[in-house]
């Protein structure tokens, strides 16, 4: 077992709307502000790594990374473009951890981007020429379709579903960066716009403009830097493909925190924080249910219970998580992760977390054959 | 535009050409697969290897009817022209027990059940990636419906 691998710097811009600012320009700012709060300069990182899941598409952009790093200054190291649907940024993390872990280098830089609020976004899938796809299965009805299953089996409730939405919108508020920062009611989840029965607009996160940045540094580099935020697993699945899958006993989702869990030496009962993919209410909901935060089919009964509230014995998405902080899609994985430093930092201000020293970061991405394509965990402790 | 049934003079194409075919030529719908016959598998939908040996696949019918184990209705914006709302799903397939997605019959999006009972189907509904009025699979009501009858 070679080094630890350490959280040196985190950097962020606002999510949401962000016209006038351009894909670069918001990578490069969530950049400098890594760098700065790092307290290094780009001269001590060793490899670049930047992930954006869509530009290719909306854009024509490729090969961005060495565009947003030349831009800070970063020429030379070696830098690769990462993308693995919602998970690139934690997919580029993973990566930038193996090389500080494998000793190649002392310091790699994770920038994760999208500019995704432009008129060309259409909908999205998992793949335009995938037979699924052209059978009409847009990404909310892959979602829909599981929290239909998930209150057939268990008797979950819509209002169950919707106070998802209604905790994690309530966490934004106390979120400077989130794009939401307005609370919902119960009524207006429920009232607002059917998207794909049983989820309705408020239980589907909002796309949104943004950058996040991490520099990770090895043990030595840490101790110069007095870092104290190590990374205690960074873990990559992806799906099994197996048919039949079972949509909501999900094993890849299982298999994918077990791993992490071993790798960490910890336990669902040993974590203070945590953040998710709840790219819609259903989401979150499998979620506590694969990390073992409650027996399966009882994810809808944890929340309704305020257990991952802020200020609950578990809370989860106290950043507002996707359904209030937005979802760029490159920079969601990365933020994540930002969110957890803060968070075991005790810089989290009103939403912080008392006395958090162990956080786990969720992220997954991608759909095929009824399972996930991507998922990542990450374990940080104080 | 909603979807009709099949059958007129003016039938366009098959979205994906021989993803469903006649059992026997004549018999009702089923959807089309491969099964290998060095390992056994059995996968939707059909592929040029085998994915856990690369064995090279027979084609194969995996099933003209099952049962719903979930199922949505769509109510953004839907591509490819398909129906404002349209209903999606995944059927376990009777025989080869594999769930499978695809669109469901329009005309049933409002009275869906997990559990309910469908069958293969093939049906005018929707465009290809070049705009055309295509084809598509779909599970329907097991039973004709009155506007089927009356075909
Ligand atoms: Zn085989």
């Amino acid at each position: 077992m070679s080094g630890e691998v350490y959280i040196a710097g985190i950097g962020s811009t606002a999510f949401g709307r962000q016209p006038d600012v351009s894909l670069l320009e918001l990578a490069a700012e969530a950049g400098r502000r890594a760098l700065a709060d790092a307290g290094i300069k780009p001269a001590d990182v060793g490899i670049g790594f930047f992930a954006n899941a869509l530009a290719g598409k909306l854009f024509g952009d490729l090969t961005i990374g060495q565009n947003v790093f030349a831009a800070l200054g970063m020429s030379r190291l070696p830098i690769a473009n990462v993308e693995n649907a919602c998970t690139s940024g934690s997919t580029a993390f993973y990566l930038a951890c193996l090389a500080v872990r494998a000793g190649e280098v002392d310091c790699a830089m994770v920038i994760g981007a999208e500019k995704m609020c432009v008129p060309q976004l259409g909908l999205l899938s998992s793949g335009d020429s995938e037979l699924d796809t052209l059978l009409g299965l847009v990404t909310p009805a892959s979602f829909a379709m599981r929290a239909r299953r998930h209150m057939a089996e268990f008797g979950t409730t819509v209002e169950q579903l919707a106070q998802v939405s209604v905790k994690n919108r309530s966490h934004g508020v106390l979120n400077a960066l989130a794009q939401f920062r307005s609370e919902v009611s119960l009524g207006e989840v429920l009232a607002s716009p059917m998207i794909a029965d049983p989820l309705t607009r408020f239980q589907s996160c909002p796309i949104a403009d943004g950058a996040s940045a991490l520099i990770v540094c090895s043990e030595s580099m840490a101790r110069r830097l007095g870092a104290r935020i190590t990374v205690r697993a960074a873990t990559l699945s992806t799906g099994n493909y197996d048919n039949p899958q079972d949509m909501v006993r999900w094993r890849t989702d299982r298999e994918g925190v077990e791993k992490a869990y071993e790798i960490a030496g910890v336990g669902p009962a040993d974590l203070d924080v945590i953040e998710c993919h709840d790219a819609f209410t259903i989401a979150e909901i499998l979620h506590y249910e694969a990390l073992g935060l409650c027996p399966v089919g009882e994810g809808g009964r944890l929340v309704a219970e305020g257990v991952t509230a802020l200020g609950g014995s578990k809370p989860v998405n106290v950043s507002g998580g996707l359904l209030a902080r937005g979802h760029p899609v490159g920079a969601t994985g990365v933020e994540q992760i930002v969110e957890l430093t803060r968070q075991l930092r005790g810089n989290a201000g009103a939403r912080q977390v008392h006395g958090a020293r162990l956080g786990l970061a969720h992220c997954m991405g991608g759909d095929r054959a009824a399972d996930t394509k991507s998922m990542t965990v990450a374990v940080l402790a104080a | 535009m909603t979807g009709t049934m099949c059958g007129d003079v003016t039938e366009p194409a098959e979205l994906v050409p021989g993803l469903v075919e006649r059992v026997n030529g004549r018999g009702p719908y089923a959807l089309v697969g491969s099964r290998c016959p060095d390992c056994g598998a059995t996968v939707f939908p059909s592929v040029v290897r085998c994915p856990y040996c690369q064995g090279q696949p027979l084609r194969q019918g995996v099933g003209a009817a099952g049962s719903l184990y979930t199922y949505t209705v769509v109510r953004t914006r839907a591509p490819f022209g398909l129906p404002e709302p349209y209903a999606v799903g995944y059927v376990d397939l009777d025989g080869s027990g594999l769930r499978v997605f695809g669109l469901i019959d329009p005309a049933m999006a409002d009275e869906l059940t997990v559990g309910q009972r469908v069958e293969v189907g093939l049906m005018r509904l929707g465009v290809d990636g070049q705009g055309r009025p295509c084809l598509r699979p779909v599970f329907r009501s097991e039973h004709p419906t009155a506007s089927e009858v009356g075909r």
